[in-house]
């Protein structure tokens, strides 16, 4: 990966490109959310823990993570 | 464009749909696709066949590629500096093996409607293309084939690497695909 095409897609250069890598980021931090969270429940962290540590409500967390961990 | 489907390639689709919704997958891709064109009642069977490959096989290569999960997209990250194999490696070690694939799989929610990805739109608007350039009228199984073929795929890319193994390749399951669309 070259200096100018890094450049290129994180500074939005060609909006396709910028959108893609923006949606390919979500995916991943997504994927990472939910190991991180399953890992932090099976250590004995309270969904208050988790959510304080996301920077988002219990309720949110629990919203999206209660029902599968 | 769906109005011109054969039954085989409604078939086909609907089929998509529907292993998407067994698999709880986020969306249809062309690897949903290629399970229903492979284990079809239409002409992609006899197609793979005549380049050596299993129907079944391909079918249930393109099944556990959907359970593996989306596919991230590690050229859009690679773009932004970075390196997916390197964040895989790194949640492996921490969540064991396959940590990524495995979060895909269970981040799935049941939904009521699965959209296709971009990707899958791609090879369909292609595979109408494909019967236009045959000069057929309907769009059979066999141009949908042709059109996951044709379009940088999920799907197309586990073809290529099953007839890769088979000692084939793409060029010859278009001949085998075209080949039967002719013979139809």
């Amino acid at each position: 990966m070259t200096e100018k095409t890094l450049v290129g897609a994180a500074a939005g250069d060609d909006p396709t490109e910028g959108l893609r890598a923006v949606r390919a980021l979500r995916d991943l931090a997504d994927r990472l959310e939910t190991l991180q969270v399953e890992r932090a429940r099976q250590l004995g962290w309270s969904w208050q823990d988790v959510a304080d540590a996301l920077g988002v409500s219990k309720q949110a967390v629990h919203k999206k993570h209660g029902r599968r961990i | 464009m769906f109005e011109r489907f054969t039954k085989d390639a409604r078939a086909a689709v609907q089929g998509a749909v529907e292993v998407a919704e067994r698999e709880r997958s986020e969306s249809i891709d062309t690897r949903h696709l290629v399970v229903t064109l492979a284990s079809g009642a239409g002409h992609v069977p006899a197609a793979l066949e005549a380049c050596g490959l299993r129907p079944d096989d391909v079918a249930a290569l393109a099944r556990d590629a959907v359970r593996r999960g989306e596919v991230l997209d590690a050229e859009a990250l690679a773009a932004v500096g970075i390196d997916l194999d390197e964040v895989s490696r790194r949640a492996d070690e921490t969540f064991g093996s396959g940590a990524l694939d495995r979060a895909a799989r269970r981040g799935t929610r049941r939904r009521k409607h699965w959209p296709f990805t971009a990707d899958a739109r791609k090879a369909l608007e292609l595979s109408l293309r494909e019967a236009i350039r045959l000069g057929d009228k309907g769009i059979d199984d066999r141009h949908l084939l042709l059109g996951v073929l044709r379009s940088d795929c999920p799907g197309g890319r586990l073809l290529e690497a099953a007839l890769h193994d088979a000692g084939s390749d793409v060029a010859a399951l278009r001949t085998a695909a075209e080949r039967e669309a002719r013979a139809a």
